[in-house]
């Protein structure tokens, strides 16, 4: 596809010209930008930006029993929340309807946490975003109930999925996402799934993550928050894709006195292959930024998790902790856990810990000498281990789904 | 009725450091059954928890020789959790801690893992049994609902060992040095939970170094184990007299050529 069809179909989709200016110099950054590299983690052969295409696909139709907020596909075909949101300013809409009833707010808060020009992932995501929604919560905003977000990769059809969520947290509003992936169907296609989270000075925003995509897809996900004054973002990431997998998670703690809980959950299996990023970058003063990982890898798959903690000249006063830790469950299994922290200032707490290894056979000896069989016994030290991270997650069904995708995955079904 | 039997035992284990191989246990023979208390008794370095550890089935034990059996039956080849379903037991001197599953969880586990799925235990009968145990061990509700053994001082470690066996109720258990550490009132506790074990269902391989534990778990029968061997066999009596003249003049009595782990230091 060249720019000027890329821009005729931009035209007939009725977007405004700021969307079609950001596609357009996106489109000409693909060819100037590389695939960001990753520490001790190949994935430049994979085709994460050969489907270039933007289409509008209908859905088909399907059985999906629809939450709050539910996009099959590039098309919202579920949209209730409770009223008095609506009332008191909470939109959660359309990407595209959002560009289309108010270019103004999207001018100023998209594409600015998660830049075109970084990477051809990045440019590439942006010339063909094909998908997506945003969420705002006003200033002062209690959002009491979680909001869902259910999204479904249809790979019934044949075509990428560009997806872009954004969400702007105002000033002192607190509120909790839950973003659920998953994908049906087994046509082979790539998702690029992006999240912007701008929290305003004083918000509060639990942002939840449960991805479990089929084998069919190739995943890049990118999902960073930027975190202003005295504001506080608390990733819980649950990556239970079956599908090989590339992806960021980071937190930008721009304002002073913000904080950044940055917890993720990875299962692996089968010839899976999986390269995580968590990232804390302390850039304002008094800042606080933790991560804490755990990864449980099956059958002859690949998991490498790199914790970089980063913590800029002038953050005065900051902490950068992290622990990433993997279990290996296989002899052919392979997996890493690094961490990487780039400390620029002097007056700073930061610390480190790492594991990779097999199940503590002290362990399992002690649950097995009263009589639990291995493969249970097992279960229970891999819920142990994941357990730190598992308490973080809000929502208890989340954590039980886990659980169960957990269990499918060590039974290697 | 069940009964174990130690046949000529012998047993080595490879240090990792070295690589070599050293012969631990050198032809350990014993004999019990449930409605026994046997009590094994020795000095340091002599073998009687690698004797508690193979007849679980713990890693790193090699039978070199002779055999274990349980009701006339070879477990040598039996997973450590099966040996546990057919009735072993093992309070451990130093139980794993197991972060993110409860006490009261593992021990629910525990219990049906030796229930097929159409007997399970009910949550009704689980807690009464759970609750009747805590109270005879002085131990708190609160216990039940922390992370198995995370953080447990030694005393509380032990007194969950006792509260494991009196749930699980296995047909023979081997208490590994359960008195270690205790002080007199909490050894009192854990006497009267096993003691409350004591009966024609239950038998019990009680090790120790010192006698005073026997002052509340009177035992049938004591052994004296030195140098991987079992050298002398008696009653209460025989505990009494080692606590008064030591393993030292045991040994000389017996005319036996052993250094004692202390004597070199």
């Amino acid at each position: 596809m060249n720019e000027q069809e890329l821009k005729q179909i931009s035209q007939a989709h009725n977007e405004p010209a700021a969307l079609w200016d950001i596609r357009q110099k996106a489109f000409q950054l693909i060819a100037k930008t590389k695939l960001p590299t990753m520490q001790r983690f190949s994935y430049q052969d994979w085709p994460l930006t050969t489907e270039n295409d933007l289409s509008w696909l209908p859905p088909k139709p399907s059985n999906i029993q629809p939450t709050q907020f539910t996009l099959l596909g590039q098309m919202v075909i579920n949209h209730t929340f409770p009223e008095e949101w609506q009332a008191k300013g909470v939109r959660v809409m359309d990407m595209f309807q959002a560009w289309h009833d108010d270019p103004t707010t999207m001018t100023k808060y998209f594409a600015k946490v998660i830049k075109p020009s970084e990477s051809k992932l990045t440019a590439f995501h942006y010339a063909y975003m094909n998908s997506g929604l945003i969420i705002k919560v006003p200033r002062n905003m209690e959002l009491k109930a979680p909001l869902e977000l259910n999204l479904i990769q249809d790979n019934r059809i044949d075509g990428g999925l560009n997806s872009h969520v954004l969400v702007i947290a105002g000033q002192n509003s607190s509120c909790s996402i839950l973003q659920h992936w998953s994908s049906l169907g087994k046509q082979v296609n790539t998702l690029n799934s992006m999240v912007e989270v701008i929290a305003e000075p004083g918000s509060h925003v639990n942002f939840s993550a449960l991805d479990e995509i089929g084998v069919s897809s190739t995943v890049t996900f990118n999902r960073r928050a930027l975190i202003k004054r005295d504001a506080e973002v608390n990733w819980a990431v649950g990556m239970m894709n079956d599908c090989n997998t590339v992806g960021d998670i980071d937190a930008e703690l721009v304002g002073d006195g913000s904080q950044a809980h940055s917890n993720m959950i990875g299962v692996t299996g089968h010839q899976q292959h999986v390269g995580i990023n968590n990232r804390v970058t302390n850039r304002g003063k008094h800042t606080l930024g933790l991560i804490n990982q755990r990864g449980v890898i099956n059958d002859q798959s690949e998991l490498i998790f790199n914790g970089i903690g980063q913590i800029i000249h002038g953050a005065h006063g900051s902490q950068a902790d992290q622990q990433n830790r993997v279990l290996v469950m296989s002899e052919q299994a392979r997996g890493d856990a690094n961490p990487i922290l780039l400390i620029d200032e002097n007056d700073v707490e930061a610390g480190h810990a790492a594991s990779v290894g097999p199940v503590d056979p002290h362990q399992m000896y002690y649950l097995m000498s009263r009589g639990i069989p291995r493969k249970l016994a097992e279960q229970m030290v891999i819920r142990g281990f994941l357990g730190p991270v598992l308490d973080n997650i809000p929502s208890a069904n989340v954590r039980q789904h886990m659980i169960n995708i957990l269990e499918r995955k060590l039974k290697n079904e | 009725m069940a009964k174990l039997e130690v046949r000529d035992l012998h047993v080595s284990v490879k240090d990792e450091e070295s690589k070599s191989t050293k012969e631990i246990l050198k032809g350990v023979n014993l004999t019990m059954q449930t409605g026994e208390i046997h009590a094994i008794m020795g000095p340091n370095g002599t073998g009687k928890s690698t004797l508690s550890e193979t007849i679980m089935g713990k890693s790193g034990y090699h039978v070199t020789q002779g055999d274990i059996l349980l009701d006339g039956q070879s477990i040598l080849d039996m997973p450590v959790d099966e040996r546990a379903r057919r009735g072993l037991f093992l309070a451990m001197q130093y139980p794993a801690e197991v972060p993110g599953v409860t006490n009261a969880e593992f021990l629910r586990v525990a219990i049906n893992a030796r229930r097929d799925q159409d007997h399970q235990i009910s949550v009704m009968d689980f807690l009464q049994k759970l609750d009747r145990n805590l109270s005879l061990l002085d131990m708190k509700e609160s216990m039940t609902e922390r992370y198995l053994n995370e953080g447990f001082s030694g005393g509380e470690k032990k007194r969950n060992e006792i509260l494991q066996l009196l749930m699980i109720e296995p047909k023979i258990a081997i208490l590994d040095e359960i008195d270690s550490g205790l002080d007199i009132d909490a050894l009192k506790v854990v006497s009267k939970g096993v003691n409350s074990m004591r009966g024609k269902d239950f038998g019990a391989l009680i090790i120790t170094h010192y006698q005073r534990l026997l002052n509340y778990i009177v035992p049938d029968t004591v052994h004296v184990m030195m140098d991987g061997r079992i050298v002398k066999n008696g009653g209460p009596e025989l505990a009494k007299k080692l606590e008064a003249e030591g393993y030292t003049g045991l040994r000389d009595e017996l005319g036996l050529d052993i250094p004692l782990v202390d004597d070199d230091q």
